[in-house]
């Protein structure tokens, strides 16, 4: 396939090129031999640490970054920011062993529009580098869970004004989800597909005023999850 | 020399009570019969009395800085430093209660070295564990993880459903190592500061226990090296698993906040509070740590505090400025 460059973002029927930072080789050529089935993505730069990506980035006509947090030199949250700082369109995918909150909001603040833990790559690293570009942020499902439950938690004290606009389907979906239960239990429990749990959990996250990486970032340092 | 030896002391109180009675013998115009009369035995026998309790009075006032000093050994507790004897008067006794006391100096200094010794060994060796599994294990299992994933994809039945069962249970495997790596380390604190890795205590503690947990952490505060940062960070989790575990508490605050040279954490709650008599190996353990980096620990109790959530309240005041031991 030929690419010239026709600096659209959007562009449904072209590649999406990918810069690729992790320091371990055999994680970095795993996701790289899973990207590259897929008919649409195309990894076109490795780089071993932060410092690397930030270069690779420069020589390269990237579209996403999918960093790795912990690595030597810079780490994946420096790398981040600095490449949000020089290519403001660039989409930027986190890939990470950290399933702690802490960092999913420094990276969002960073400039992350997704936020995926290894343990699950096979399964949703492609899903979520279609998702980043498509500007929706990807989070992993515990991370939902604690943001429902922190949101939750505020309405409950005053702290946030509660949301009316709920169905009563998703207001069992967001309970449960707030227990937390995974898609498949809610799934079991409520007698629904998990897709139809997943597509509720979207909405929810959208109506609750999460669902976007800016509104997610602002609401994290309200709600003084993170520092401004 | 103007000090007596305890030797010697003795022998002169002794020689008082026994030349007082000589001389009484030898002087008083007293005679005893042979038999003796039973008034002259009564005389006799109230004499000793006499001499028997001056005997035990004088001594008693000799030694009593020695009871002084057996009572502070059976009772004095090294995690709290600084309970020392006034030293009075000269002679031997003194000088034994000022060497006990300059002992007790000693054995206090000797106490925090080696439990810093032993505090820095074992987080360093936590540390160094976590960042092998992150670095090796975990990575290595990911690799596997998606070789697997690549490998079902391209298998047919029933290979395929093998492959992705192999795929589940290193799936799991890689979220223990994760677990793991957590409970070992609060890599947050390394990698996002000590506010970030309070915050995730805080959201974490919220999460699993159900506590109502509020945050209040002053902006710019003073710059720690990261042993103090560890030390605040063990504090805070230990005053939240108090909180959660003993004290029946349903909301706790914690607070970060700077003071002239210091940083001060503050873990409040509003539960019953923990009796003054029982300090528990946790509480021991904060008191370790804190005077590792010369830091204060203040517990109050639910009757010292007078505003109305009682509760416990735990201080710790890490001076940030002209920090010498370590």
């Amino acid at each position: 396939m030929n690419h010239q460059d026709t600096h659209d973002d959007h562009r449904p029927d072209t590649t999406i090129r990918i810069l690729l930072a992790d320091d371990h080789a055999l994680v970095r050529r795993g996701v790289r031999l899973i990207l590259d089935r897929e008919p649409d993505l195309e990894v076109v730069a490795e780089a071993g640490d932060g410092a690397e990506a930030i270069a690779m980035a420069r020589t390269h006509d990237v579209d996403l970054a999918v960093l790795d947090i912990a690595m030597p030199r810079l780490t994946g949250l420096q790398a981040a920011r600095e490449l949000t700082a020089l290519k403001p369109g660039l989409r930027i995918l986190m890939l990470t062993m950290h399933d702690n909150e802490q960092y999913l909001f420094q990276a969002l603040k960073a400039g992350a529009g997704g936020y995926v833990l290894k343990s699950v790559a096979d399964r949703d690293l492609v899903a979520a580098c279609r998702a980043a570009m498509r500007d929706e942020p990807f989070l992993y499902p515990g991370a939902v869970t604690a943001l429902i439950r922190n949101y939750l938690d505020r309405v409950r004290h005053g702290e946030e004004a509660p949301e009316q606009l709920l169905t009563p389907r998703e207001e069992e979906v967001l309970k449960l989800v707030a227990e937390g239960h995974s898609s498949k239990e809610i799934a079991e429990l409520l007698f629904i597909s998990v897709k139809t749990v997943q597509r509720h959990r979207e909405n929810l996250l959208h109506k609750l005023g999460l669902r976007d990486r800016l509104e997610l970032t602002r609401y994290a340092i309200r709600a003084g999850l993170v520092e401004p | 020399m103007t000090s007596v030896s305890l030797y010697w002391r003795i022998f002169g109180l002794n020689a008082v009570v026994l030349g007082g009675a000589t001389a009484l013998l030898l002087w008083a115009p007293v005679t005893v019969s042979v038999p003796v009369l039973l008034t002259e035995a009564v005389i006799l026998v109230g004499g000793l009395g006499v001499m028997l309790v001056a005997n035990a009075a004088l001594l008693r006032i000799g030694l009593a800085p020695l009871d002084r000093v057996t009572r502070l050994m059976t009772t004095v507790d090294l995690l709290r430093p600084g309970q020392r004897l006034p030293v009075r008067g000269g002679g031997e006794v003194a000088e034994l209660v000022s060497t006990f006391n300059s002992m007790l100096e000693r054995l206090e200094g000797e106490r925090v070295a080696s439990s810093a010794r032993a505090i820095l060994a074992q987080e360093g060796e936590r540390r160094r564990i976590a960042q092998e599994l992150h670095d090796e294990v975990g990575q290595s299992m990911t690799a596997v993880l998606l070789a697997l994933k690549r490998a079902a994809d391209e298998a047919s039945q029933p290979l395929r459903g093998e492959l992705q069962q192999a795929q589940e249970i290193t799936r799991e495997s890689l979220d223990e190592v994760r677990r793991l790596v957590r409970r070992l380390r609060p890599g947050v604190l390394d990698d996002l500061g000590l506010v970030s890795a309070v915050t995730s205590l805080a959201t974490e503690f919220a999460t699993h226990t159900g506590l109502r947990v509020l945050r209040r952490f002053a902006p710019d505060l003073p710059a720690l090296d990261h042993e103090a940062e560890l030390v605040i960070y063990r504090v805070a989790q230990e005053g939240l698993t108090n909180a959660a575990r003993h004290a029946e508490a349903r909301c706790v605050e914690v607070s970060l906040r700077g003071a002239d040279g210091c940083v001060v954490l503050e873990v409040a709650d509003d539960g019953r509070g923990i009796g003054a008599a029982h300090e528990g190996a946790g509480l021991r353990g904060m008191r370790e740590r804190a005077l590792l980096i010369g830091a204060t620990l203040d517990i109050a109790s639910p009757d010292e505090t007078s505003a109305p959530p009682s509760g416990t309240r735990i201080r710790l005041t890490v001076p940030t400025a002209a920090r010498k031991q370590s």
